[in-house]
């Protein structure tokens, strides 16, 4: 409990760090702070004049709308998982000089991207409702507590490999593949129909595929998501923060003398 | 922990993993497995101590003590592998300045982002703002973008942050480099009056002037142990002692240096010194060659530390390769050049040496009037015409220490008088 009141003593940390991440990231560039909304249309584009003229997806209807709102979640996980395991060896200098609670820089960079998330949901629902698709009210209600369990989920994972690679820098690469893999453990570029169901039960254990059936039912189907795979989710997200966080505890000890 | 006590040591201990040759990556560790070897160099064998809220005190030592291990630890950088460390109230340190700056945002976010690393709310960082940009001197330049400022600015800047945080206890290592001399005072200024309010200060430095002006109390740490704790001037007396003996056994046994992980490298400011002496040019005929120049006191001991006061001999010992005649000139310079006294044998008593074999020529200061610094000699052979035979320069250097709080160059001779009406 230490750890909590600590960290909320230093929330102004937190928040400047995502600040500097999100508005720092654009400051020299003509289209600024724009490009947190262009990047998932140029995406857009991209799979869509993919699937629907080189080679299109009849069995599913607006397959590039199918594909749009489970890919913007899981570009989430993927910085999460590939890019966020030097969010602690990137900021050495910080963490050899100064004293502050070392979980303040997993959860700015997890914090960060998830506002980027958030900001391109934005551009989501505008599709959404461009392409004639609508919106459902009561499923969008869900969409809070998705995000929540997504976040802690990331927040877990994190926690662990920004800790790991401090003592093992393989990690990052190995990550980096990884990331690639995982995206066919979750129902992304396929639909979860598609998963054979002697093995559904197994699948949904990953939590990751709960997150992304859980998107896809309420912004594509619009019908509320399974509320006992959101709970099973939330139980496995929950024992990743925990080993998460114990696993950073236990290292961060000694991070100034392996950085 | 005690009330009064703003920070409490106890029993700390603390080694090192000194790798061969680190590799932190799966082939290296599994194919290079003796790079893994490391060598456990113990920095702290338990040290032990107090800070009353309030206090100020210096920590000193030669590279490799743990002055800075001891500062990393009260900063909660690293951790001790035995012992606690108690600290009460918010620590800011002035170890990194300017962490987390941004460079392309402008100097008014980054006091937000620098303070916010401190743990300043941000309601606490709105009401010092200002004060910030003040103390900064920046003016309208805090909202141009910090890649835009000097590098002068940029740590007048990061140095205004953290001084202005209103820490309870402060830490420093080595500060007052910053800036301009105006610069430099007003931040001791501000150091006395940070003080003053009843902050707890820890500084680590190589200056005993620093540490004396601001500390009240002054820890010398050696070979991971206490040595001495007491008052600044004391404790400067017996480390300076110290020091004199340990750079003679220093360069008698240059192999045994130890510098530790951690610690900077620099050497001391005797030992760079000598370095640039043993570049410098000499020039002359070479007819006398001054083989070595070192002081001594009363009883002939050689020394490197004096006393203000204090007899001193500055001793040439020098070889003859063609007998001659000879001006001997010598100059006393302090380490920033000044040069403080210079006289020469022809010009003051039309004196000159005639010398035919090898030997030693002695001047004989009966009471040092010098004060406390560092300072070097330069020891000149010429004719009677002024060619030169042996140029030396910087040829040997010692250290001056007094009890008063005298400053300048000379203890002048005074008598204070007081006539009342």
């Amino acid at each position: 409990m230490m750890i909590v009141r600590e960290l909320y003593a230093y929330r102004e940390m937190i928040f400047s760090l995502v600040r500097r991440d999100l508005v720092g990231k654009y400051k020299k560039s003509i289209l600024g702070f724009l490009w947190t909304f262009v990047e998932p249309l140029l995406q857009l584009c991209v799979y869509t004049f993919v699937f629907t003229v080189i080679m299109p997806m009849k069995n599913i209807d607006n397959f590039y709308l199918h594909l749009f709102v489970a890919l913007i979640p899981w570009n989430f996980f993927a910085t999460c998982l590939g890019g966020a395991c030097t969010s602690v060896v990137d900021q050495q200098d910080m963490v050899k000089k100064i004293y502050f609670p070392r979980e303040v820089l997993p959860i700015a960079y997890v914090t960060s991207q998830f506002v980027n998330m958030v900001l391109s949901f934005i551009v989501v629902f505008i599709v959404i409702v461009i392409a004639g698709v609508g919106i459902s009210l009561k499923a969008v209600l869900w969409m809070p507590l998705v995000m929540l369990l997504q976040y802690i989920i990331c927040q877990g994972i994190v926690l662990l490999t920004s800790s790991i690679t401090v003592y093992f820098r393989d990690m990052q690469q190995i990550l980096s593949v990884l990331s690639l893999a995982l995206m066919y453990a979750a129902p992304v570029i396929y639909s979860v129909d598609m998963v054979p169901e002697e093995i559904r039960s197994a699948y949904m254990m990953n939590p990751m595929a709960v997150v992304i059936v859980a998107y896809r039912d309420i912004l594509y189907y619009r019908k509320v998501p399974d509320v006992n795979d959101l709970l099973l989710g939330f139980v496995a997200g929950s024992l990743m923060l925990l080993i998460g966080y114990n696993t950073f505890a236990h290292l961060k000890k000694r991070f100034v003398e392996e950085l | 922990m005690q009330k009064e006590n703003a920070i409490e040591v106890k029993e700390v201990k603390k080694t090192f993993r000194l790798y061969k040759d680190k590799g932190n990556s799966l082939k290296e560790k599994i194919l290079f497995k003796e790079r893994n070897d490391y060598e456990v160099r113990t920095i702290l064998k338990g040290i032990s101590f107090d800070v009353r809220k309030g206090e100020a005190i210096g920590l000193i030592g030669h590279n490799g003590c743990g002055k800075s291990t001891t500062l990393k630890l009260l900063t909660k950088i690293i951790y001790p592998d035995s012992g606690t460390i108690e600290i009460s109230g918010r620590v800011s340190s002035l170890l990194e300045l300017g962490a987390g700056f941004h460079p392309d945002m402008s100097g008014r976010d980054n006091i937000y982002i620098n303070a916010s690393i401190f743990g300043l709310t941000r309601r606490e960082i709105d009401e010092r703002v200002d004060e910030i940009i003040e103390f900064s001197e920046l003016g309208h330049y805090i909202d141009s973008p910090v890649r835009t400022y000097s590098s002068g600015m940029y740590m007048r800047l990061a140095f205004s942050v953290a001084i202005n945080v209103n820490a309870d206890v402060l830490l420093i290592d080595e500060i007052l480099a910053v800036g301009d001399l105006n610069f430099q005072t007003k931040c001791l200024k501000k150091l006395q009056q940070i003080k003053k309010e009843g902050a707890t200060i820890v500084i680590v430095s190589h200056s005993m002037e620093q540490i004396e002006t601001i500390c009240d109390r002054c820890i010398w740490l050696n070979g991971g142990k206490i040595e001495e704790d007491g008052l600044p001037g004391y404790v400067h007396r017996k480390y300076l002692e110290f020091m004199g003996d340990y750079s003679f056994a220093e360069s008698a046994a240059p192999d045994k240096k130890e510098l530790c992980e951690g610690e900077a490298a620099a050497e001391s400011g005797i030992d760079v010194l000598e370095e640039a002496r043993k570049r410098f040019e000499r020039r002359g005929s070479g007819d006398v060659w001054i083989d070595k120049v070192y002081c001594t006191d009363a009883k002939g001991t050689e020394k490197k530390v004096f006393l203000t006061g204090e007899d001193m001999h500055i001793n040439i010992s020098y070889v003859v390769n063609c007998p001659a005649e000879v001006c001997i000139y010598i100059g006393i310079l302090r380490m920033d050049y000044m040069l403080c006294y210079g006289t020469d044998s022809y010009s003051e008593e039309k004196k000159l040496f005639k010398l035919d074999h090898s030997g030693i020529l002695k001047l004989y200061f009966p009471k040092l009037e010098l004060l406390p610094s560092q300072y070097m000699i330069d020891i000149h052979l010429t004719d009677k015409e002024g060619n030169e035979i042996d140029m030396y320069n910087e040829a040997a250097i010692f250290q001056v220490y007094f009890q008063t709080k005298e400053t300048g160059m000379f203890k002048m001779t005074h008598q204070w008088i007081e006539k009342q009406h």
